[in-house]
């Protein structure tokens, strides 16, 4: 017996089935919640809003047409979420000292892994959120510029020049000589 | 002159239209090679991000939990059960008892028991009336001298103890078709 098809468990939940719903969660939770903790950098707030995202698209589900894919739909919705979330909070705001800070030391190559991995995240989560928006569609998303433009109502000159400008911040953050 | 940034970033997201233009200052160009180099290195280093795991499970909030079905717990199911069961042998034991009862019981007739209603209706509002007219005097219901015809106290306990069982009977169904 393979495995139903996200579509089946779609049109499943749609009827009311909670174990469908949750079948399709399960499938795609760590995606999400993968999304949140790059836009936010914080484990417990990626988490929270990782649960909302699957709250407001079983909401809406009953608009999306299931021949779509569900998983690029779910992180879109993820994203503006978090996007909303950064900019409903004060820029000044200690973000910096509640941000997760990778303390767990493995030995040898690995922790410079985790040590790069932790240095891209906070990078990351220094621009601002309309930058990493971009930032996130277009590197982890893979959406085009026009799908950018689209999934964010913004001009397609505001697009590119908002991505532009966080690459070069990266850059000066990435590859700055030590 | 050098390719702009824009055209760079263009040219690595698949996104311009001039291609083999940009390749042909590539190839000419250490300059911008090695910008693009520069560029190209960042995404590699967005592209290596690894996934991290997830520590909950956001899935089982969504999954409704057997502990979270309206299911009664075993002891009320069990009592209902016992009640049930205990209504029914009482019932049966019941039974001969009150089909003696039930013979013995004048059951009058129902333009008879219309009739003694209507009696004592008629007398109930003469008292009112007469506590109207003279309220000095002692009122008092006229009700008493007169016997109920079925009001034996066997007679009240037989309805009392069907509908009870059928209380219960039925308390115990609605229970069973919540559990599913
Ligand atoms: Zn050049």
């Amino acid at each position: 017996m393979t495995a139903p098809a996200d579509r089946d468990l779609i049109l499943r939940a749609r009827r009311g089935e909670t174990e469908a719903y949750g079948e399709l969660v399960a499938r795609h939770q760590t995606n999400v919640f993968n999304v949140c903790y790059r836009m936010l950098h914080n484990r417990h707030d990626a988490e929270d809003l990782a649960q909302e995202a699957f709250i407001r698209a079983l909401d809406r589900l009953h608009t999306f047409d299931p021949e779509r894919e569900f998983g690029p739909w779910i992180r879109r919705v993820a994203t503006n979420l978090c996007l909303n979330h950064l900019e409903a909070q004060k820029p000044t705001a200690p973000l910096d000292e509640e941000r997760d800070e990778d303390k767990t030391q493995s030995p040898g190559e690995q922790a410079e892994v985790k040590e790069r991995s932790e240095q891209i995240r906070a990078a990351l989560a220094s621009l601002p959120p309309r930058y990493r928006v971009v930032v996130e569609l277009r590197h982890y998303q893979d959406l085009s510029y026009d799908e950018i433009a689209k999934e964010l109502s913004l001009p397609l000159s505001d697009v590119k020049s908002h991505l532009f400008r966080a690459r070069k911040l990266l850059a000066e953050k990435l590859h700055a000589p030590d | 002159m050098h390719l702009t940034d824009e055209r760079l970033n263009e040219y690595l997201d698949n996104e311009t239209a001039d291609k083999a233009g940009i390749e042909a200052h590539l190839h000419s160009c250490k300059k911008c090679a090695a910008r693009l180099s520069d560029l190209q290195s960042l995404f590699a280093d967005l592209d290596s991000l690894p996934d991290v795991e997830l520590s909950a499970n956001i899935a089982a909030r969504f999954s409704p939990r057997p502990s979270l079905i309206l299911q009664p717990p075993r002891w009320l199911t069990l009592t209902t059960t016992l009640q049930a069961a205990a209504a029914l042998t009482a019932l049966v034991v019941a039974a001969p008892f009150f089909s003696i009862m039930l013979s013995q019981i004048e059951t009058p007739s129902f333009t008879t028991l219309l009739l003694q209603l209507q009696t004592r209706w008629t007398m109930f509002l003469n008292a009112l009336s007469a506590l109207a007219a003279n309220p000095v005097e002692e009122f008092q219901l006229p009700i008493t001298d007169y016997p109920l015809p079925i009001a034996e106290l066997s007679a009240l306990f037989i309805p009392l103890a069907v509908v009870s069982i059928f209380w219960v009977l039925g308390n115990g169904w609605l229970l069973r078709n919540q559990n599913r």
